[in-house]
């Protein structure tokens, strides 16, 4: 990451100025690890019991499911895209594991598929990854707005999964593979959940996707100016449709998680996790509008959300007006967001100079 | 000349108010400071403004005039400095107090609303009323009024995205009129004006000057100012550094005041020895729009493209570059047949498309400088399924050297950079690409002097390395002054070539306008 040599003209130290400048810009420009910060500090404070290692690490645990469904999220939303049909692919991907493995709950009698769940498991996984690709190429050949199209399938998976399971979850017994996914792996006296630790990989995996390879600066292309990216030789539709794989095969990775976690797959596991993962995204810093933010922020995002949703459950908060909290949350995010890059006008005259 | 009669409607002015009166000036911006992170734009800067004047701001990119008028107009607030309109010290906090004040802005991107009418576009922000309701019949009335005033024959009930560029500039200028405006900001007005346009705009900008409106009058067409303008105004580098009276300079003693050095030729053009044909297109068609298109283009010949404001030389271009499908032809790269269905086609059979709008079809704004010179070449700066970012740097950093791009950094957004270098960005990501046919499509429109003298320079490079070069231009001296050949099309076809030693603007214009068929070479004379 070299620095170019500055013209003669510019006056020196210039740049020195200006680095240290944007260091600060970044520290202080990062609201949302700022935020976190503060709401891990008060709950530790507010809430002894989870002054340890175990209860941090269950709430790892708790904000993992939501947070592999906004990683895949972000990479839509960077292209200035959106899937709302993440929850039901996580919901679909499940129950199609679970039909695999232990048969539908249709009348006429349980046919047990009886497929070991090292097959059941990655079919399911490709499964939800070509139902993205899918939806990737509804969206680019026909030029439907991804909103729609997502919204779409949002409701015929849901649905599909709601048929075949006729609205009771199919569960699965004592299964090693299951069971693995769902525990934990020992690292001294830590006890760290697979699921979080599959999260921190696939984070990390898509920071340097993002970061370090010719999809992740396309995406970043494409959500910045599409016009600009298309003419200057990058294949739009097929960075989007990759993209919205993507998004399928990490909501299906969930479904999986979730799996384990739950011991069975039903139409309505993963419940609210398009709004959430959205919401993640958004507090984390990404725009909307797509072309800027990063996957670092998301998860920020999605740490934020679970924690606070954990304080008010042991603050006894009604379990009904959490969503209440989880909406003001978005807005205050969101706000704050707009109004540190500068961009809300009348907040901008409140702390100008006078002249 | 100035119209120094004095007409306020203040009550009982103050002796220092009278005498400041008296001498017209209706607007003074005095020690002016602006500050951005990093850059000092505006330095002490003087700038006054007669009554009923146009006052011509002249000055290079990053000069500082957009600066100086975004905080005349409110959109930016001033570090320093005062200024008086009208007699009294004002402080604009935003573009509404500016317009209420009587200062309007017609920016170069037109602030209408396309599918508004043209009555609703000038009442925005100040509809009248009957009652609850919206009195239309009133408000149509005015605009009529209004737009006869300017003796323009509009319809007030026309949406105005069915209007041209130069009558959508009308309504705006009937806005302005509408709001009373006494100070016409027009940030350049003709770019996209046609000559008779021009012409237009003038008369109406004379009109204004009758009635006592005055206008400042920013530009890059240095000619333009001398025919419209009464003073003239030099910045440069965020400072004044010159006011004169219209009638005292010349464009040679303009320019030098604009750069600080006299630019001894306006078009460097070295004349390369043609190669082998390097691009040949044979029978171009899209629907009505392009028509049988044919010509070809060699190795260190610059192909000028001229042509009316939708004759269809974008088209041409997007079409041979793959932007757009076409319904027949053929494209043949160094005498081979190539399929070109996309962009990243054209740009494997090595042809490159420098887009008219850099800011909307060219650059990634909010990527940096680096990021948007490798854009196209990004598979070739990889090892293995990675980017290599030293790879990536040392690409950038040869021609941000190369092409003296002003930048603090690799790491620079690209947003931040001045119009001039931000061509110099885009450029840099095409030759990046190795081209060996680059097409220029308006290459410097919105640049400042110097920095166009440095592109043509970098244009005969090119040549000289054996690139073909294609560059439609609006600007008839540029044309002439930079092409080998010209290709003039005129309604979707080829309407004639002209060599170099043979081409006037008159000649251009007669195949242009179709006036005149001569005899209309082959693409492939000499």
């Amino acid at each position: 990451m070299s620095d170019v040599v500055v013209e003669a003209e510019s006056k020196p130290g210039l740049m020195q100025q200006e680095r240290r400048r944007s260091i600060i810009r970044t520290l202080t420009g990062n609201g949302a690890l700022i935020a976190l910060i503060v709401l891990v500090v008060f709950l530790l404070i507010v809430a002894p019991a989870f002054r340890s290692p175990t209860s941090l690490l269950l709430i790892g645990l708790e904000a993992s499911f939501i947070g592999i469904v906004s990683a895949g999220q972000t990479f839509v939303i960077l292209t200035s895209g959106i899937d709302l049909s993440v929850e039901a692919i996580v919901a679909f991907s499940g129950v199609v594991a679970a039909i695999l493995i232990s048969g539908s709950n249709q009348s006429g009698g349980q046919v047990a598929f009886g497929m070991p769940s090292y097959l059941a498991i990655p079919i399911a996984i490709i499964i939800g990854t070509l139902i993205g690709l899918l939806q990737g190429v509804i969206i680019t050949a026909f030029n439907i707005n991804p909103f729609i199209v997502t919204l779409g399938f949002l409701s015929i998976l849901t649905g599909t999964a709601l048929v075949v399971t006729q609205g009771s979850p199919i569960f699965i017994k004592n299964d090693p593979l299951i069971d693995f996914l769902g525990g934990f792996v020992s690292l001294g006296s830590l006890k760290i959940p697979i699921p979080l630790l599959i999260m921190l990989l696939l984070y990390f995996a898509i920071w340097v996707i993002l970061r370090h390879t010719k999809l992740g600066r396309y995406v970043y292309a494409i959500g910045g100016n599409e016009t600009a990216a298309r003419l200057s030789g990058i294949n739009v539709n097929l960075t989007k449709v990759i993209v919205y794989g993507i998004s399928g095969l990490f909501a299906s990775i969930s479904g999986m998680l979730i799996l384990g976690r739950l011991q069975g797959g039903s139409y309505n596991y993963g419940s609210g996790y398009t709004l959430l993962s959205v919401a993640a995204v958004v507090i984390g810093g990404t725009a909307l509008t797509g072309g800027t933010g990063g996957i670092w922020g998301t998860l920020i995002g999605a740490l934020i959300i679970r924690i606070v949703q954990a304080g008010l459950v042991y603050l006894d908060f009604p379990s009904n007006a959490q969503q209440i909290v989880t909406g003001v949350i978005i807005v205050l995010a969101v706000g704050l967001d707009v109004a540190r890059r500068g961009e809300v006008r009348w907040l901008n005259q409140l702390f100008r100079r006078q002249p | 000349m100035q119209a120094n009669t004095v007409q306020t409607n203040e009550s009982a002015p103050s002796p220092a108010q009278v005498s400041s009166q008296r001498d017209g000036p209706i607007l003074e911006m005095r020690n002016i400071v602006k500050r951005f992170p990093g850059v000092l734009a505006l330095e002490d800067v003087n700038f006054d403004v007669r009554r009923g004047e146009v006052h011509a701001l002249i000055g290079e990119n990053g000069a500082g005039k957009s600066t100086l008028m975004k905080i005349l107009s409110g959109v930016y607030t001033r570090d320093g400095g005062e200024i008086i309109f009208k007699g009294q010290p004002v402080h604009f906090s935003n573009p509404r107090q500016a317009q209420d004040a009587g200062i309007t802005t017609i920016y170069q991107e037109l602030n209408l609303i396309p599918q508004l009418s043209v009555t609703e576009n000038i009442f925005l922000g100040s509809e009248l009323e009957r009652g609850p309701l919206l009195d239309w019949a009133e408000m149509h009335n005015q605009s009529r009024k209004l737009l006869a005033r300017l003796h323009l024959k509009i319809d007030p009930r026309v949406r105005v995205g069915t209007l041209g560029v130069a009558q959508q500039q009308m309504v705006e200028v009937a806005k302005a009129l509408h709001h009373q405006s006494d100070l016409i900001i027009m940030d350049e007005p003709t770019s996209a004006l046609s000559l008779n346009e021009i012409n237009d705009l003038f008369t109406i900008i004379q009109q204004l000057k009758s009635e006592g409106v005055s206008v400042i009058y920013i530009s890059h067409h240095l000619e333009e100012t001398f025919v419209v303008s009464d003073r003239i105004t030099v910045l440069r580098d965020g400072r004044h550094v010159a006011t004169r009276a219209t009638r005292e300079l010349n464009i040679d003693s303009l320019i030098s005041l604009m750069v600080g050095r006299q630019l001894s030729e306006k078009f460097p053009k070295e004349v390369t020895a043609r190669g082998p044909e390097v691009l040949r297109v044979e029978g171009l068609t899209q629907g009505d729009r392009l028509i049988d298109i044919s010509f070809s283009a060699y190795a260190g010949e610059v192909l000028g493209i001229a042509g009316l404001v939708g004759a269809g030389r974008t088209e041409l271009v997007r079409a041979i570059f793959g932007a757009d499908p076409i319904d027949r032809g053929a494209i043949y790269v160094n005498g081979q047949r190539v399929s070109i269905r996309s962009p990243r086609d054209a740009i494997r059979h090595g042809i490159g498309l420098l887009t008219e709008d850099r800011k909307q079809q060219g650059l990634v704004l909010k990527l940096t400088t680096r990021d948007n010179i490798t854009l196209a070449v990004l598979r070739n700066l990889t090892s293995g399924p990675m980017t290599n970012g030293r790879k990536e740097a040392s690409v950038a950093q040869r021609y941000i050297q190369n092409l003296s791009i002003k930048t603090s950094g690799l790491h620079q957004m690209v947003m931040d950079l001045s119009g001039g270098n931000q061509q110099k960005v885009v450029l840099s990501k095409w030759l990046a690409t190795e081209p060996r046919v680059l097409i220029f499509d308006e290459p410097t429109r919105g640049i400042d002097v110097g920095a166009k003298v440095e592109i043509y320079r970098l244009m005969n490079q090119l040549a000289k390395q054996g690139v073909a070069i294609l560059m439609i231009s609006s600007e008839l001296p540029e044309i002439l002054g930079m092409s080998d050949r010209i290709m003039v099309i005129s309604q979707g076809r080829v309407a004639g070539f002209l060599d170099r030693n043979e081409a006037t603007q008159e000649k251009i214009m007669q195949y242009a306008a179709n006036v005149e068929t001569n005899q209309s070479g082959n693409g492939n004379n000499s």
